[in-house]
């Protein structure tokens, strides 16, 4: 006999978290990315340094299709950016009809930003309290985090949680009454979807007033044009300005079955291996007749048709004779 | 005084590409419910029954081993599994399956009917429950069937067609039918395939592998 059934009990499922840094540079705080284009019509990937891996992308999107060219000019209105908006409007809102509400100053904003964190790097989620995202717009600066450690309830989007933008650092405000006023909120924190709306009305105020002058192109009503005017570009060149910085963690559920392999004192003492035998099958060693020892090295698990499913290695050789029991956990991670 | 050892020892599975294979077939044959053990890299030739400093030591080369990572090749590991027999066994179980080397020629059939000597007392005995066959590469087969036990699981698993390159099949019998395969392009500018037929006792857990030629004939 060489193969012993497991018992139900002997199964054990274990989920951990397992936080990380986001970014693949395996830092928690990515400087000085390399957007892929400047004038990319729809969005900007965002590279680390060095490199061509995208850490995350940037869209700009306008309710009416401001600021992009149309696909067809006999068709009005159907630009990249009017299908960014839509694109974000349903994910967020699952209603075709909503705006982007930032709050008190901006109830329907026309316009955002979205900052998509490239699924490699988010893994399951982004992990609230880590996010710190510090924009330079030529030496006017903003911080900003969520407000995961302010907020009492936690607000559900059909996208999952989402939590408000505010200025301060790692999840928590920087005053009491953050910034909200004639622009709204600075946006949206929404980790189950690796996602981050901004203001572009918060953005574009002056630093007097909480923002940092980065105002969009052919945004706003009187103002509206199918000119290609990059504006998620613009952000792009913001976070690739040396004095931006993007702090955050991944989140991730790592779920363990554990086989508890039970080895008892009267089995598994001999073994199949050919250097133990001669060719007749008779052991070499006649000690072993009555005292046989085996040494382990290998834990297979199988299937009812005892094909072999998964497989561990011990650290060493792990000797085995009549006198000796064994419990070996085996630890299979999904 | 000192800290004892812990109770049981952890250690990390890989899936093999069997694991892989079922699991990605998502019918509920990737199901574990059975484990084996197996000490395949191990020289029991290092065992020294005559070490000057006494019985504990007779296995010191072998317990001093350093243990390979895990190979994910199915065919390639869990070898030599450990077996329970009676205390006292003088002979281990090994399987004879009147071949060395088997040379087929293509499209031509062979039946292998294995047998395992040094098992429960006899000297030679069919297995009850049958015995385990693998072929390394499946392409090199026009037919691998195992006949002989019937239970539900070894059905299912007999009548599995496995797909894709160099991939093994497993079947399950007391007899094992193989027919070499028709196929030209195989061989490419080669006159014979190579692969390896593993056998392996689903009581005793004995085990032979035996190298498989197939010689093209076909212009």
């Amino acid at each position: 006999m060489s193969f012993v059934k497991l018992a139900p009990t002997d199964f054990v499922v274990s989920n951990d978290g397992v936080t990380a840094p986001a970014w693949t540079t395996g830092n928690p705080t990515l400087t000085s990315p390399t957007p892929s284009s400047l004038t990319a019509p729809v969005y900007v990937d965002m590279y680390a340094s060095g490199t061509t891996t995208t850490q995350y992308s940037i869209a700009y999107g306008h309710i009416s299709g401001s600021a992009a060219l149309l696909y067809n000019g006999l068709v009005p209105s159907q630009s990249a950016t009017r299908t960014i908006y839509s694109q974000f409007r349903n994910l967020v809102y699952a209603d075709e009809n909503s705006s982007f509400n930032f709050g008190s100053g901006n109830t329907a904003s026309v316009d955002i930003y979205a900052i998509n964190i490239n699924r490699q790097c988010y893994k399951e989620s982004l992990f609230p309290g880590t996010f710190n995202l510090r924009l330079n717009n030529g030496g006017t600066i903003v911080n900003l985090t969520n407000d995961s450690n302010d907020a009492t309830t936690v607000t559900y989007t059909d996208a999952g949680r989402v939590f408000n933008l505010v200025t301060g650092s790692n999840g928590s405000r920087a005053t009491a009454a953050d910034k909200s006023g004639a622009t709204g909120s600075y946006g949206m924190f929404l980790p189950d979807v690796g996602l981050i709306i901004l203001n572009p009305r918060a953005l574009a105020a002056p630093s007097a007033q909480g923002g940092i002058g980065l105002v969009p192109t052919k945004a706003l009503a009187g103002d509206w044009g199918n000119t290609a005017e990059y504006n998620a570009g613009k952000l792009a060149s913001v976070l690739a300005f040396s004095g931006s910085s993007f702090t955050l963690n991944s989140y991730e559920t790592i779920s363990s079955d554990y086989a508890f392999v039970r080895v008892p004192n009267n089995q598994f003492n001999y073994t199949t291996n050919p250097s133990i035998i001669s060719g007749s099958g008779a052991l070499l060693f006649s000690t072993m007749i009555n005292s046989p020892q085996t040494y382990m090295t290998t834990v297979g698990l199988y299937n009812d048709n005892q094909e072999l499913l998964a497989v561990a290695k011990l650290s060493k050789p792990l000797v085995k004779d009549f006198t000796k029991e064994a419990l070996i956990q085996v630890k299979l991670n999904w | 005084m000192g800290y004892l050892n812990g109770t049981s020892v952890v250690v990390d599975a890989i899936l093999t590409k069997k694991g892989r294979e079922l699991l990605a077939r998502n019918d509920g044959s990737f199901r574990i419910t059975q484990f084996a053990l197996a000490d395949d890299e191990v020289d029991y030739t290092l065992y020294n029954p005559n070490h000057p400093s006494g019985s504990a030591f007779y296995g010191e080369a072998i317990e001093k081993m350093p243990v390979l990572e895990a190979f994910p090749d199915d065919t390639q590991i869990m070898k030599y599994k450990l077996i329970t027999l009676p205390r006292g066994t003088a002979k281990i179980p090994v399987l004879n399956v009147g071949y060395t080397e088997i040379k087929l020629k293509q499209g031509a059939s062979l039946a292998i009917t294995p047998q395992t000597l040094n098992y429960l007392g006899a000297s030679s005995t069919f297995e009850q429950s049958g015995y385990i066959a693998t072929i390394g590469d499946v392409r090199t087969m026009s037919s691998f069937k195992g006949v002989g036990i019937n239970t539900p699981a070894v059905n299912n698993l007999n009548s599995t067609t496995t797909v894709g390159t160099v991939v093994s099949q497993t079947v399950i019998g007391t007899t094992i039918n193989l027919s070499a395969t028709t196929v030209n392009t195989l061989f490419g500018s080669n006159t014979t395939l190579k692969t390896t037929l593993t056998i392996v006792g689903r009581d005793s857990g004995a085990r032979i592998s035996v190298p498989v030629t197939i010689t093209k004939t076909n212009v």
